[in-house]
C-alpha cells in the first residue's frame, strides 16, 4: 500500500496535519469519463475522538443549496450530482460545523470526522497516526469555545477548565494558575514558541491573542520535556490551525458587544490555500471602558487591544513543509485609579472603605495612569522535513520582542514617563528529530537554544526592580514511547544549561554597576503509563522530576514593587529548586451517557523559592514599607480535579466539577500563599435536537446552558501572611444561549452569554484589586460569527 | 540534511557572536526622588530658629534615614516653612518648587501627639484650598511627643474635613510620611 504514491502523499499530509480534524479519504474512483448529472456521493461521518459513527448529521451542499441527513449509522448518500467543485458543510448537534471542498468527476465515497464540542468534559485524547495517546492529562478549549468567549482574555478563558485558576489585577490583567503554580513556573507556548516576557510579575498578563488559536490546551500533569521552560509546572499551548487545503478565499468575521465596560470587539480571519503559497491573516480589535461592580464604576479599568497575525505555508515536493508566522500583540490596560497607593498606611486605609478612592459615577473609555502599555511581536520560521514516513525533522527559529511600559501617577507631568520600562528580546532555535522505529517504538530527540536579553530603559528615572541581564539556555532532550497491548509507556530525559550575565545597579550610594555571572545545570526526567481498559476507560500514571534554577527576579529584585507597595529583595545565594510531581488520572466514559474524569496530583518541591514577608518594616521618606525577601523552603502542593457529566434526559446534560488544592510550607509548617481557593461548578445544558426551518435558512444546534460556580473562602492561610484576611466565599451564576444558522452560502453563529447574573458583590483571593474594590458585576455579551 | 544542521549551527553561532556586544546599563537619573525634608520653624517674636530634618539619601530601602527632631520654646508662635530637596543631584534640586507649581494636586497634613500643639495652614492653592508649605505652629506650655508630616499627591481637597487638615477622607498617594520627636520646654 505504502508504495502507492497518492496514498503516501495523503499519509504525509496527514502526519503533517496530524491533528487535522477532518480526514478525507478519497477511495478509488469507481468509473470514469461520464459528465452527466447522475453521480452519487456516498459517505459516512465519524466522531473524531471515538471514531464511532455520528448519526443524523446534516450534510449541506452550498452550490446546490440542498442536502440530506445521515442515517442512524452515520451514512449518507447524495444522488444526482453533476461533476464539479463543491463545498459541503457537515453539522451536528454539539459539534463545530466543518466545511469540506471536493472536486469530483465520478461517484465518490467520503469519510468525514467531526469533533465534538466537549462543553461538558474538556479532557481530550490526543492521538498520533498510530492511534496512540499520550500519558499526559490534557484539557482543551476548541475554536468554537474560544469564539464564544471572544470578550475574554486568555487567562479568563482558561478558567473554565478544571484545576485552572486566574491571578488578576482587576479584570483586564490576568495570568493563568495551574495546580497552584504560575509565572516563572508555567510555560506558555504560543504556536510552539515559549512565550517570553516579564513572567515574574503577578500583574503581567501573557501577551497572546487567543483568537488566533484553533485550540488551546493545558497539559496539567507532569509536563512533557520537549517544551522549553521550567518543566515544574504545567504547559499552556496556544495552537493556530493549519491552513485548510481549499483553493478559495474563506474566513470568519466576528463581532461582540458586552454590557459591562461597554466593550466591543471584532476579529477577522481570512485564508486561502494555494500550492505555491497558502496564507492566513487574523486581526483582532478590542476595546472596553470602565468596568463596573454591582454598586459603582471601577474607574480607569478600560483596555484596548490591537492584534494581527500572518501565517504562510509552503510545501516542497511533499517532503519539506515550511511555515512562517508573524504576530503582533499590542495592548493598553488601565489599572483601577483607587488601587494606586504610596506606602503601607495608604494600603491599610483603603481596606476600611466601602468604595475606593477616586470613584466617580461616570463611565469613561479613557485610560490614564496607572496603566500598562505592552507590545509583543513574534516571528517564527518552522520547517518539517520528511526523510521518510518514519523519520522526520522539525527546525524552528523564532524571535520575540516584548516591550513593557508601566505608568504610575507621578509628580510634575511625569505620569507620561513610564515608571517601569523593560525591553526583552528573545531568540529561540530548535532542531527536533522524530523516529518511528521497529516494534512500534517512537523516539523524539531535540536540541534547543534560547537567548534572552532584558534591558531596563533608564527613561523611568527610577531604579529598576529587576536588573538588566542576558541569559543563554541550551537544552537537550530525548523522549521515547511504546504501546504494549493495552498499555502505553513514555519516558523522557532533559538537560538544560543556563548561563546568566547580569548587570545590576547598587542600592547603596554611590550608585554603581554590579556584575554577576551564574551557571546552572538542570536535569529533568519523567515517566508515564496509560492503561486502556477499553476505548472509553483509561487509567494514567505520571511521575516527573525536575530542577529549576532561580530566576532573575528571585536572585536580584531590589526595591519597591509599586503594585504591592512592598520592598522586594532577591537573594544571590539561592539554590536550584528540585521538584517531584506525580499524577494519577482516571477517565471513564459510560456509553456517552455519563462520564467521570478524576486527576489526583502531588508535588514536592525541595528549596521552593517564595517571597517571605519580614517582621520588620523599612522606613524611608515615603513612610514605612513592608519588606519581602526571597527565601527557600521545602513545600508540597497536592489536590485533585474532578469533573463529571450525566445525561438526565435525552439532550439534557448535567455537569459538575470540583477542584481541591492545598499548598504547604513544610519547613515552617505554614500554608503557601497565593494558592487558589477550592471551587465547584454545577451546570445544565440543553441542546434542541432538531433543525428549525426559517424560510430558506436552517437554524441548528440551538443550545441553552446554565452554570453556577461556587468558590470557597481560602481558609488555609495564617494571619501574618497577608494584610487582610482572604475574602469570603462567593457564588457566580452564568448562562449561555447559542444557535447556528445555515445561510445560503455562509454559516452564522449567534451567541449570548451572561456572567455574574445575580450581580453578586464579591472579591477573589487571587485578585490584587480585592484590597481596594469589589469584582465585576453582571456582564451580558452578545456576539455573531460568520463563516464564509 | 547535513546542510540543514550546519545552517542551524551557523545561525546559532551568529546569535552567540552578535550577542556578545554588551550594551551598557545606564544608571537612571533619579530626578523625582525626594531625599530630604527640612521643616524650619521661626519664632514670630524673634528667637532661635529650629530646623527638623529627615534625610534619606539612598531612597527606598538601603541605609536607615537620618532624622533630627527639635526642641521648641513653650507658649510661642512659630512660622513653619517646608523645604524638599533631591540631594542625589549636585547641586541639590529643590523639589519645593515642583510642589508649588502643582499645589492644587498636593497637600501636607500635620498630626501630633504633643497635646495642645496646633498647626494651621498659612498658604492656599489657586482654588483657595490649603497646601501646607507655609504653616503656623503654636506651642503649649509644656509637652513632648511626635509630629508627623504627610504629603499626599492628588488628594480630594473638597472631601469633608480635608481643608482643615484632616487626612481621613483625603485619599491620594503618600509621597512623604515622616515623623519627628518634638520637645516643648
Amino acid at each position: 500500500m505504502l508504495e502507492e504514491k497518492p496514498i503516501l502523499r495523503l499519509l504525509l499530509t496527514w502526519m503533517y496535519n496530524k491533528e487535522l480534524f477532518i480526514t478525507l479519504f478519497f477511495l478509488l474512483p469507481l468509473c470514469a469519463f461520464a459528465q452527466e448529472c447522475n453521480k452519487t456521493v456516498k459517505g459516512s461521518v465519524l466522531d473524531f475522538s471515538s471514531s464511532e459513527p455520528l448519526p443524523y448529521v446534516n450534510v449541506y451542499i452550498k452550490e446546490t443549496q440542498g442536502g440530506v441527513k445521515s442515517d442512524s449509522n452515520g451514512n449518507f448518500v447524495l444522488k444526482n450530482i453533476c461533476p464539479g467543485d463543491y463545498h459541503i458543510v457537515f453539522s451536528h448537534i454539539g459539534c463545530d460545523s466543518r466545511q469540506v471542498f471536493i472536486q469530483f468527476k465520478n461517484d465518490t465515497t467520503l469519510t468525514i470526522s467531526l469533533e465534538h464540542n466537549h462543553n461538558v468534559l474538556h479532557s481530550v485524547k490526543i492521538q498520533d497516526k498510530n492511534g496512540r495517546s499520550t500519558t499526559q492529562n490534557i484539557e482543551q478549549l476548541n475554536k468554537q469555545q474560544i469564539g464564544d468567549k471572544a470578550n475574554d482574555n486568555l487567562s479568563n478563558m482558561l478558567e473554565e477548565l478544571t484545576g485552572v485558576s486566574t491571578m488578576r489585577n482587576g479584570s483586564g490583567i490576568a495570568k493563568p494558575v495551574v495546580h497552584g503554580l504560575y509565572g516563572n513556573r508555567i510555560t506558555i507556548l504560543n504556536n510552539g514558541v515559549a512565550q517570553s516576557g516579564q513572567q515574574w510579575g503577578n500583574d503581567h498578563s501573557p501577551e497572546i491573542d487567543p483568537m488566533v488559536a484553533k485550540r488551546i490546551r493545558v497539559l496539567k500533569g507532569v509536563s512533557s520535556l520537549q517544551y522549553p521552560g521550567s518543566n515544574l509546572g504545567s504547559v499552556v499551548l496556544i495552537e493556530p490551525d493549519k491552513i485548510n487545503n481549499e483553493p478559495h478565499l474563506h474566513g470568519t468575521a466576528s463581532y461582540f458587544f458586552e454590557t459591562n465596560g461597554r466593550g466591543h470587539g471584532t476579529n477577522i480571519s481570512l485564508e486561502q490555500f494555494n500550492p505555491k503559497l497558502a496564507w492566513r491573516v487574523n486581526g483582532t480589535l478590542k476595546k472596553n471602558g470602565d468596568r463596573r461592580t454591582p454598586a459603582y464604576f471601577l474607574n480607569n479599568t478600560g483596555a484596548n487591544e490591537r492584534n494581527l497575525s500572518i501565517q504562510l505555508e509552503k510545501s516542497f515536493k511533499n517532503k519539506l513543509f515550511t511555515d512562517l508566522y508573524f504576530s503582533t500583540f499590542n495592548t493598553t490596560l488601565g489599572v483601577l485609579r483607587g488601587s494606586h497607593i504610596g506606602n503601607v498606611n495608604d494600603l491599610k486605609s483603603s481596606f476600611n472603605r466601602s468604595v475606593p478612592f477616586y470613584t466617580e459615577d461616570k463611565f469613561s473609555y479613557g485610560i490614564d495612569a496607572p496603566k500598562q502599555n505592552v507590545n509583543h511581536h513574534l516571528f517564527k520560521l518552522h520547517a518539517k522535513y520528511y526523510k521518510n514516513e518514519n523519520h522526520f525533522w522539525d527546525v524552528t527559529l523564532a524571535q520575540q520582542l516584548n516591550n513593557r511600559k508601566e505608568f504610575d501617577v507621578r509628580r510634575s507631568g511625569r505620569s507620561d514617563i513610564p515608571a517601569m520600562s523593560l525591553l526583552q528580546h528573545t531568540f529561540f532555535a530548535e532542531a527536533k528529530q522524530t523516529l518511528i522505529l521497529k516494534n512500534d517504538w517512537k523516539l523524539i530527540n531535540g536540541l534547543q537554544f534560547t537567548f534572552t536579553d532584558n534591558m531596563n530603559n533608564p527613561e523611568t528615572g527610577i531604579l529598576p526592580l529587576i536588573p538588566d541581564y542576558r541569559s543563554y539556555e541550551s537544552g537537550l532532550y530525548s523522549l521515547i514511547n511504546k504501546r504494549v497491548k493495552k498499555s502505553f509507556f513514555e519516558f523522557g530525559v532533559r538537560y538544560d544549561n543556563v548561563f546568566q550575565d547580569v548587570t545590576a545597579i547598587s542600592s547603596d550610594l554611590p550608585r554603581r554597576l554590579l556584575f554577576y555571572e551564574n551557571w546552572f545545570h538542570n536535569i529533568s526526567a519523567n515517566a508515564g503509563w496509560t492503561y486502556s481498559i477499553d476505548d472509553h476507560k483509561q487509567l494514567s500514571y505520571n511521575v516527573g522530576y525536575a530542577t529549576r534554577n532561580p530566576a532573575i527576579n528571585e536572585l536580584y529584585s531590589n526595591g519597591l514593587h509599586q503594585g504591592v507597595s512592598g520592598l522586594e529583595y532577591g537573594d544571590t545565594s539561592l539554590n536550584k529548586e528540585n521538584a517531584l510531581k506525580t499524577t494519577l488520572s482516571l477517565n471513564l466514559d459510560f456509553d456517552h451517557h455519563s462520564a467521570i474524569e478524576a486527576l489526583v496530583y502531588y508535588q514536592y518541591i525541595n528549596d521552593y523559592i517564595f517571597l517571605e514577608p519580614q517582621s520588620e518594616f523599612s522606613t524611608s521618606i515615603r513612610g514605612t514599607f513592608p519588606v519581602f525577601n526571597y527565601r527557600q523552603t521545602n513545600a508540597q502542593i497536592y489536590g485533585f480535579d474532578l469533573s463529571t457529566n450525566y445525561e438526565l434526559l435525552e439532550n439534557l446534560t448535567a455537569k459538575g466539577t470540583f477542584s481541591y488544592i492545598r499548598g504547604k510550607d513544610l519547613t515552617n509548617d505554614a500554608p503557601l500563599v497565593f494558592i487558589p481557593a477550592n471551587n465547584f461548578t454545577l451546570g445544565l445544558k440543553y441542546v434542541y435536537p432538531k433543525s428549525i426551518q426559517l424560510g430558506k435558512k436552517v437554524a441548528e444546534n440551538l443550545e441553552i446552558g446554565l452554570e453556577d460556580r461556587y468558590t470557597f473562602r481560602q481558609t488555609n492561610l495564617n494571619d501574618d501572611q497577608d494584610f487582610v484576611p482572604p475574602p469570603a466565599a462567593y457564588n457566580l451564576l452564568s448562562a449561555k444561549l447559542a444557535v447556528d444558522v445555515q445561510l445560503r452560502k455562509n454559516r452564522l453563529r449567534l451567541f449570548m452569554r451572561g456572567t455574574n447574573l445575580l450581580n453578586a458583590e464579591y472579591r477573589d483571593y487571587l485578585n490584587r484589586q480585592r484590597y481596594f474594590a469589589n469584582d465585576m458585576g453582571r456582564n451580558i455579551v452578545i456576539g455573531a460569527r460568520l463563516k464564509f | 540534511m547535513t546542510n540543514k544542521i550546519s545552517l542551524f549551527a551557523i545561525l546559532l553561532s551568529l546569535v552567540m557572536i552578535s550577542s556578545c556586544k554588551k550594551d551598557k546599563t545606564v544608571i537612571p537619573n533619579e530626578e523625582e526622588v525626594i531625599t530630604t525634608l527640612n521643616y524650619t520653624l521661626t519664632p514670630v517674636g524673634g528667637g532661635t530658629t529650629v530646623t527638623m530634618t529627615f534625610q534619606d539619601l539612598d531612597g527606598d530601602g538601603g541605609a536607615e534615614p537620618v532624622i533630627t527632631g527639635g526642641t521648641l520654646v513653650a507658649n510661642t508662635t512659630y512660622t513653619g516653612a517646608l523645604e524638599l530637596l533631591n540631594e542625589t543631584e549636585t547641586p541639590a534640586e529643590d523639589i519645593t518648587a515642583e510642589i508649588k507649581e502643582e499645589d492644587a494636586d498636593h497637600q501636607f497634613f500635620f498630626s501630633t501627639t504633643v497635646s495642645a500643639l496646633t498647626v494651621t495652614y498659612e498658604d492656599q492653592d489657586d482654588n483657595g484650598q490649603p497646601v501646607g508649605l507655609q504653616t503656623k505652629i503654636i506651642t503649649p506650655l509644656v509637652g513632648s511627643g511626635q509630629l508627623t508630616i504627610i504629603l499626599r499627591h492628588e488628594p480630594n481637597k473638597s472631601a469633608p474635613g480635608v481643608n482643615t487638615g484632616s487626612i481621613l477622607n483625603a485619599g491620594g498617594e503618600t509621597d512623604i510620611e515622616v515623623t519627628f520627636d518634638v520637645d516643648v520646654q
